[in-house]
């Protein structure tokens, strides 16, 4: 018996298994939380360096029109604007898209055609940015040129780029969203009489708003952080755009370019990180706005 | 009671969260014999029968006494997977792994470190007969275990437990899932088993306490009503609401 | 209008519209591939690209892009799988893991140019990696970390919690029935999602560029040696890739074919992406047979 309540009390091979596993997903888990934390003070201390070191004023910075790193003019307006201009515009455009498109596949045909659909919307979702960046480059461009003349490099073009990269992630998005409404919702309604139409507009797209809300603040979000495929069409110029076919030049793109040629620790090196840190925010602003999207359709 | 205490609770109390969900239960459970709980849903039953395991830990607060060999196993430093090869249970729905009849069988025991292929091979054929199901899987060892009736599902679920060797094993509506003829084959397979260990189980089904149990314990409300043999329990109970919940008054 | 007539309009209007994006998507992706495809050839796929000239290949770009891949899951895999296991079988529910759960969130919302200026900053100058293949394949594990640990949870929690209470009740330890019993089972979920997320890191730039870098010195692919400088393997080299390849011949490449390359090169990685969700689909598929068989 005392042998049993030895057994009973000390530790065993399961112990030290149990030890051992908790031992190495919490460690797992401090990492990626810690990595976290390094990112986001790495980059905010980078970001503030313009402030403190180069006595550079926060609201001259968000305000000033002048983007000259070089005669040390710093003002970030140009590209703030431009930024959100690509990043709105895009998703104006392709949240009805995305939704006209997810209704006609969820709602309108037959099963078989979302079987088949599927894994292209997942195969345009995953063509990676910088091809929409090329395409952008040998056909909307050149097309813009021939309609509106001038370069066809500009807000435009970048649109258009943005467009089609988020239109696929968000319409994918949509129809998860829609296929989410519970069959029965439908049933009912088609019992009360109502038409499809009336299905669709009354109940469906009522009771899958947050989700269709959430797919176009990802949409955005995506649109706002891209580099690549935005500086190949947008001529980079930084000033202020008066037109859409203005060429321009996004917070994304003046890092891209930027960061290559200029010196660590210098002014105007400091002043991209600072852009970034907007990058950062807007980035972290988005995901609250999509947490709080999502959050609403838990009801 | 004549017979020897094989688990005692002493004011054994459960909570999930700020619920209590059993209040001070105070039962000694009979060596070799089988004991039932019964009582309506929600009436803290299986919670009571997770928790003389430990299975509960992650789930609930479980406060009070296990006495199980002179040792209190609800206790932090107690090893609880020791206590749950010594206390095995087995669940409502049949859950055999995903690999062969064979492999079911010893899975607890290779965790041991066992080896030795005949202890292996002699300790499965003396699970599966324990557990009435060795005449049937007897050439086919090596088939797949999910190629299984339900029945035979839950019986290789208590062989499985039976082959580390328990003192006692926990049944949680072991039968529930299970057609008739399933269901008695079980209780044959019980009847046979309490040779060996204590069976604890819960059960919905009057008549399986009736027919199978020696002790009856009926719970209400989180509380313990009444604990007795069972003959007295469903002939003559000492309690109004034990009568009435026999006689089918709620429940 | 009667209901019925707006039905039917509505009907048509939407199915015509969506016909007409449909379309214009599925005609942008014919067309690059039908541009890029007559320009794929073994002599393509297997020469060293040219900086000045026309007529170079994309050989070392298209290894470098794999190779980068394969570096980044040897990282990222067993990372999220920890951090899964961590949240769908040990995290309590408490305001630690709602935290961490936040923290994996934000880390998913991080454009990758900020990703990149990250890895630049730390990895490149902070560690003095430089530009090379493992500042680029940890740059890429920032990006990869929190789908992979999404899609492993996903895999682990549809097992149902049956089987797990079954090894638990035989007194086996939370561990163990989580390697031996809820692993296995979430197998098919954990290698789609993982291939998955190969796709999407094979074709990103925008983190690599400064990281990774944008040149591609010679190599020597019969240099086994992974610390000898030019061998193919070594990790400290910098490496351009595929993507990166695209992007740097159209804004500032030299190349006269510049357009023949970049068309080939953006089939090349349409396909591949294209090969890596089939295979992901088969994979699980088979997988999930296998184990139910």
């Amino acid at each position: 018996m005392e042998d049993l309540k030895k057994r009973l009390t000390q530790p065993s091979i399961e112990s030290k298994q149990e030890w051992f596993g908790k031992l190495i997903s919490y460690l797992a888990m401090i990492l990626i939380g810690g990595l976290v934390g390094i990112i986001l003070i790495f980059l905010t201390l980078k970001g503030i360096a313009l402030f403190k070191d180069n006595g550079v004023g926060v609201w001259h910075f968000l305000s000033g029109t002048d983007w000259q790193p070089s005669h040390h003019h710093y003002g970030a307006l140009p590209m703030i604007v431009t930024s959100f201009s690509v990043t709105v515009l895009s998703g104006i455009i392709a949240l009805p898209l995305a939704l006209i498109v997810a209704i006609a596949i969820t709602e309108m045909l037959p099963e078989r055609v979302y079987q088949y659909l599927q894994p292209l919307i997942e195969l345009l979702v995953g063509i990676p940015s910088v091809v929409y960046g090329y395409l952008g480059l040998t056909i909307i461009v050149p097309y813009l040129r021939q309609v509106f003349g001038g370069t066809g490099f500009g807000i435009l073009a970048a649109t258009c780029v943005l467009f089609l990269m988020i239109l696929p992630t968000m319409t994918s998005m949509t129809i998860d969203s829609f296929r989410a409404v519970p069959q029965k919702y439908r049933q009912a309604s088609i019992g009360l009489g109502a038409t499809r139409w009336q299905t669709i507009s009354r109940v469906i797209i009522p009771s899958a708003k947050n989700g269709v809300l959430t797919a176009m603040v990802f949409g955005m979000a995506r649109a706002f952080g891209e580099a690549l495929a935005v500086q190949m069409v947008i001529g980079n110029t930084t000033v202020i755009p008066k037109g859409l076919m203005e060429s321009s030049a996004t917070l994304t793109s003046v890092l891209t370019t930027g960061i290559g040629n200029t010196v660590m620790g210098t002014a105007s090196n400091n002043a991209l990180w600072s852009l970034a840190l907007i990058l950062l925010v807007m980035s972290l602003a988005f995901n609250l706005l999509m947490r709080l999207s999502s959050k609403k359709g838990a009801r | 009671m004549q017979t020897k205490t094989a688990l005692e609770t002493k004011n054994l109390q459960v909570l999930y969260g700020e619920k209590h969900v059993a209040h001070d239960i105070n039962l000694k459970f009979p060596q070799n014999q089988i004991t039932a709980l019964i009582g309506a849903s929600g009436s803290g039953k299986s919670t009571v029968l997770r928790s003389l395991n430990r299975m509960n830990d992650d789930f609930a607060t479980v406060k009070g006494e296990i006495n199980f060999h002179g040792v209190n196993i609800n206790q932090p430093k107690v090893n609880v997977y020791r206590v749950r090869q010594q206390i095995g249970m087995v669940f409502q729905q049949p859950t055999p792994f995903p690999m062969s009849i064979y492999e079911n069988v010893i899975y607890g025991l290779r965790l041991t470190g066992e080896k030795d292929r005949r202890v292996l091979d002699q300790r499965v054929e003396e699970s599966l007969r324990q557990a009435a199901l060795w005449d049937e899987v007897r050439d086919q060892l090596k088939a797949s275990a999910l190629a299984l009736s339900g029945g035979q599902q839950q019986r290789l679920c208590i062989a499985r437990t039976l082959a580390v060797r328990p003192e006692i094993i926990l049944m949680d509506e072991p039968t529930s899932a299970l057609d008739p003829v399933s269901t008695s084959q079980i209780e044959d397979t019980l009847v046979q088993l309490k040779k060996h260990l204590t069976i604890i189980m819960v059960t919905h089904n009057m008549q399986q306490a009736s027919r199978s149990a020696d002790w009856t314990a009926f719970m209400h409300q989180g509380h313990l009503i009444e604990f007795d043999k069972t003959d007295t329990i469903f002939m003559n109970p000492h309690e109004q609401k034990t009568a009435d919940y026999l006689s089918g008054k709620f429940g | 209008m009667r209901p019925e007539r707006v039905d039917r309009l509505a009907t048509v209007i939407v199915l015509s519209l969506a016909g007409i994006v449909g379309m214009v998507v599925f005609s942008l992706l014919i067309y690059i591939l039908a541009m890029g495809i007559p320009h794929i050839n073994w002599h393509f796929l297997t020469a060293e690209a040219e900086s000045f000239s026309a007529g170079g290949g994309i050989r070392d770009q298209l290894f470098n892009s794999l190779y980068l891949v394969v570096l980044t899951l040897i990282v990222s895999v067993p990372l999220a799988l920890c951090a899964a296991i961590y949240l769908s079988e040990y995290a309590p529910a408490n305001r630690w893991t709602q935290g961490l759960r936040l923290a994996i969130e934000v880390l998913s919302s991080l454009p990758s140019v900020v990703v990149g200026l990250f890895g630049y900053l730390v990895f490149v100058l902070q560690f003095g990696f430089d530009f090379s293949l493992l500042a680029g394949a940890l740059a890429l594990t920032i990006l990869n970390l929190p789908i992979l640990t999404r899609s492993c949870e996903d895999a682990l929690r549809q097992v149902p919690y049956l089987q797990r209470q079954a090894g638990l009740g035989l007194g086996m330890s939370k561990w163990r029935v989580t390697t031996k019993i809820v692993l296995p089972a979430a197998l098919p979920g954990i290698i789609t999602g993982t291939i998955l997320s190969a796709g999407r890191i094979f074709g990103e730039a925008a983190a690599l560029i400064y990281t990774a870098g944008q040149s591609s010195p010679a190599i020597n692919y019969a240099d086994w040696n992974p610390f000898s400088p030019t061998s193919f393997l070594n990790p400290l080299r910098p490496a351009e890739t595929l993507a990166v390849h695209i992007w740097k011949v159209n804004s500032e490449g030299l190349v006269p074919d510049a357009r023949a390359v970049s068309n080939g090169s953006a089939a090349v990685l349409i396909i591949t992406i294209l090969l890596f969700n089939l295979i992901a689909r088969y994979a699980g598929h088979r997988i999930k047979q296998h184990l139910t068989k």
